[in-house]
């Protein structure tokens, strides 16, 4: 099936949606996730901003997000995000779709200086964005995430792992964007052995693979619609008593597209974090 | 007379010495990072008693100074780590 240049558009501008966070915690990583929680009765309050660019659009968001540790192994929060969304010609500006989510940390080994650790997590996309704007605020859907993270932390090195599971909705118009399969390997690294009270910095190495498979319109594979890409994010983690800085520059290193489609330039994401 | 000063210095010393506090020096294992331990302090600020809270993080050891007559059974502290996402392998106490 052929679908109009427009339509082709929205659906590459709400495809951002997707690859935008799915749910931020403390010193896990930048575009992949980690088995991190927060402390019980604890509240993590987070301002993320993030700039996509590509050939044919350009998309900023500045997202709160607020997380509450129901456990010491159990979190749960929100993320309210704010967009800009432009193409060639069209602005849109407004909240996009809110994000409802939690994480269980099931399996933890602590020895000295490390922590070695398991989680699986929950997120549900909201489909109160418009998706009536051109660009689209949203997909006019709610959308599910599921995943799977393990993280092994010590004093100097870092590792995480991760596989998600998006399953996109279908939007009124019987439109469904191609459910995305994510997988993350991140390596980190602390140049100077870490003391409690002051600033430290972790450098960060994130290899993120994103499977999308096609989109459809009422049932109807678009042919110029998912595939396969893989990113390469350089970051760095910096961090201050309860304070957090942290941030990641995407950039494409594999791709294979079906047909032709919008191609991502990078993605640069920071967030700042406060632990209360 | 003197049987009276005497008593008197006895109980002051006495009184004295039931209100010190308490110096718990715990090993803590899983802290990897400042930001992460964080938690062990605030989980420990907030409970009555506590006075401070240090962090050697090299070492995997948590200092908890109570304030005088507050004391925490081992099984207390153990769940108060427990719960800021932490592992307490040991602790000793000693009166300050």
């Amino acid at each position: 099936m052929k679908i109009r240049k427009g339509n082709k558009h929205n659906i590459g501008a709400v495809l951002f949606l997707t690859t935008a966070s799915t749910s931020i915690f403390a010193h896990d990583p930048n575009f992949g996730i980690g088995p991190h929680v927060l402390f019980k009765n604890g509240i993590e309050t987070a301002l993320e901003t993030q700039i996509n660019q590509s050939a044919a659009q350009n998309t900023n968001i500045i997202g709160y997000q607020m997380t509450y540790g129901i456990t010491g192994n159990w979190s749960a929060g929100a993320t309210l995000p704010y967009s800009e969304r432009k193409n060639d010609t069209q602005i849109s500006t407004g909240m996009s779709d809110i994000k409802l989510f939690t994480k269980y940390r099931f399996w933890r080994l602590d020895s000295l200086g490390v922590q070695e650790s398991a989680a699986i997590m929950f997120a549900a996309n909201l489909n109160n964005g418009d998706s009536t704007t051109k660009p689209p605020l949203g997909n006019g859907a709610n959308d599910l995430v599921t995943g799977l993270t393990y993280g092994y932390e010590s004093i100097k090195w870092y590792r995480w792992s991760s596989i998600r599971y998006r399953y996109n909705g279908e939007n009124n118009a019987g439109r469904r964007l191609g459910n995305k399969t994510l997988i993350d390997f991140v390596a980190g690294w602390r140049p100077v052995t870490p003391e409690y009270k002051k600033p430290d910095t972790v450098w960060l190495l994130e290899l993120n693979t994103e499977i999308t498979e096609n989109n459809t319109i009422n049932g109807n594979k678009v042919a110029t619609s998912g595939g396969v890409e893989s990113f390469i994010t350089p970051g760095i983690f910096w961090t201050y008593r309860n304070f957090a800085i942290k941030s990641g520059l995407q950039l494409p290193v594999y791709r294979n597209l079906n047909n032709a489609q919008n191609k991502s330039n990078f993605r640069l994401k920071t967030t700042f974090e406060w632990h209360m | 007379m003197k049987k009276h000063i005497i008593f008197a210095v006895l109980s002051l010393w006495t009184s004295a010495a039931l209100a010190t506090g308490t110096q718990y020096s715990m090993r803590v294992d899983g802290l990897a990072c400042p930001f992460c331990a964080y938690g062990i302090e605030k989980g420990f600020i907030k409970t009555e008693g506590v006075k401070s809270v240090d962090i050697d993080l090299k070492n995997g050891l948590v200092i908890v100074e109570t304030e005088d007559g507050k004391t925490f059974s081992e099984d207390q502290l153990k769940k108060i780590i427990n719960d800021t996402g932490f592992t307490m392998k040991s602790m000793t106490e000693k009166k300050r």
